[in-house]
């Protein structure tokens, strides 16, 4: 349980850190990357997957 | 239309996709991603939600070793550890050249065993261990050509070896076995490589490569740097140790703790939050291609083109698949990145288990062979941050001339392990 709850906070620190790359990003293409990327990171933090 | 013929247009469709999306400038992630949206609309699925969620976690236990083990060497890197570590060494055996060929092969080898990804050994330790081979007379495109041979085979290291790792997840086989078959031919070749393209340097000169390279923090030691990787090979060898008495921690968690007793230990205050969207950054082209070759890998299967590409290959004659693999090997990741191993690597081995081969030592030697696809256009992503990172100044053809010698040699021995994968078996014992 407390793996799994500290994976959860892993999983919530580099979204965040994707999140802010994001807005700081100059670039279309790496936004879009950026995007893409966190599919996977917000659906296990949302637990739809 | 049969099956394989439905299949064969949507591959065409796909790699007309993503030969657009190149002409257009768009990035080889992108690309990948494009190939995909374009196989699931005319394989009539159109834009399949489902499947690119599906794909898109295909490769997510991988990523989260990536960020984690990355900013851990990152931590090291600016606390100073990495610094005061060659600044030690050559200190000790600037006279002896042989001692200072292996520290360094061994140094530019941990990052990426630990990590998985080339890239990180150029950028954490390739800088300044081109500083000291620059400093004993090596032409710049020579000491690229060193870094960036060791930073492949470091990728190809255990115990993260991304290509081992994405090819046995595709043909549902453990990552179990790899440590030997990946460890021994890695380390040999970096030796090898660096004895035979550093031949014909002198002595460092002490003074003007000391002055060069970054000052350690005061108050770094040896027992700062060794503890964070002590904490981490034992939280490892717990879990194998007391398998039913010691929690599953899993390698991102134990990077995790490695990089907090990193933390912890520096002798200055670092500035966690920008190292650590600076590692994030510094990742995101490899785990963008993570993501997209996961999304594609998922749309091909969606569509047959997984089974076509799997049933061709391995219905190839097994010679010609043996006389190639130099060639389509490097040629894959050049095009595809790491996603030539869900592509390509699946099949092949599908193929070498069917003719009997040790499908664990085959697949290390595909692994030794695939990062030298990272120096050849159209990507080249590692070969020109490593001719970045270096500071060549001469044409890029003449860095990949330099590797050419070795790398044949990696290419060799990486075939010759295929093929007498069988009398290898005994390499593949953990």
């Amino acid at each position: 349980m407390i793996v799994t709850v500290l994976y959860y906070l892993i999983t919530a620190a580099v979204a965040a850190l994707l999140v802010a790359n994001i807005v700081k990003s100059r670039k279309w293409q790496d936004e879009v990357l950026y995007v893409i990327v966190l599919i996977p990171f917000l659906l296990r933090l949302l637990r739809l997957k | 239309m049969s099956a394989e013929a439905s299949a064969a247009v949507v591959l065409a469709v796909m790699a007309a996709a993503y030969a657009a999306a190149k002409l257009f400038k768009l990035s080889t992630e992108l690309a990948l991603f494009a190939a995909a949206l374009a196989g699931a609309l005319a394989g009539g699925a159109g834009i399949p939600a489902r499947h690119i969620a599906e794909g898109a976690f295909t490769y997510f236990d991988i990523i989260l070793i990536f960020v984690t083990a990355t900013l851990f060497m990152n931590f090291l890197k600016e606390s100073g550890g990495v610094a005061f570590v060659v600044r030690a060494v050559i200190g000790r055996f600037h006279r002896r050249k042989a001692i200072l060929f292996i520290l360094f092969a061994f140094l530019l080898l941990v990052p990426g065993a630990l990590t998985g990804a080339g890239s990180v050994t150029v950028l954490v330790a390739g800088g300044m261990v081109a500083t000291v081979l620059g400093y004993m007379g090596l032409p710049r495109p020579r000491v690229a050509a060193i870094i960036f041979l060791i930073a492949g085979l470091s990728a190809a290291a255990p115990p993260v070896s991304l290509w081992a790792m994405l090819t046995a997840a595709g043909v549902n086989m453990p990552y179990v076995g790899f440590f030997l078959p990946l460890l021994v031919p890695c380390v040999l070749l970096a030796l090898v490589t660096i004895f035979w393209l550093g031949r014909k340097a002198g002595p460092v000169d002490l003074a003007l490569a000391l002055r060069e390279l970054p000052e350690p923090p005061a108050g770094m030691n040896g027992m700062r740097i060794a503890l964070p990787f002590l904490l981490f090979l034992g939280l490892v060898a717990a879990g194998r140790i007391w398998p039913f008495d010691f929690p599953i921690l899993g390698l991102p968690l134990i990077f995790v703790a490695a990089a907090g007793l990193t933390l912890v230990l520096s002798p200055v205050r670092l500035p966690v939050l920008a190292v650590a969207r600076r590692t994030v950054e510094q990742l995101l082209p490899l785990i963008g291609t993570l993501t997209c070759a996961g999304i594609l890998v998922q749309v091909m299967t969606l569509t047959g083109v997984r089974g076509l590409i799997a049933i061709t290959v391995v219905t190839l004659p097994v010679i010609a698949v043996y006389l190639t693999l130099f060639v389509t090997l490097p040629v894959s990741e050049a095009v595809l990145m790491w996603g030539a191993a869900p592509v390509l690597g699946v099949p092949l081995v599908l193929l070498f288990n069917t003719i009997n081969l040790n499908p664990v030592v085959a697949l290390a030697g595909m692994s030794v062979i695939w990062p030298l696809g990272d120096a050849v256009p159209p990507t080249a992503i590692i070969g020109r941050l490593t001719a970045d990172t270096v500071g060549m100044k001469e044409p890029y053809g003449r860095f990949l001339l330099e590797c050419l010698g070795p790398a044949l040699l990696i290419a060799a021995a990486g075939t010759l392990m295929v093929v007498f994968s069988k009398k290898l078996a005994f390499l593949a014992v953990f």
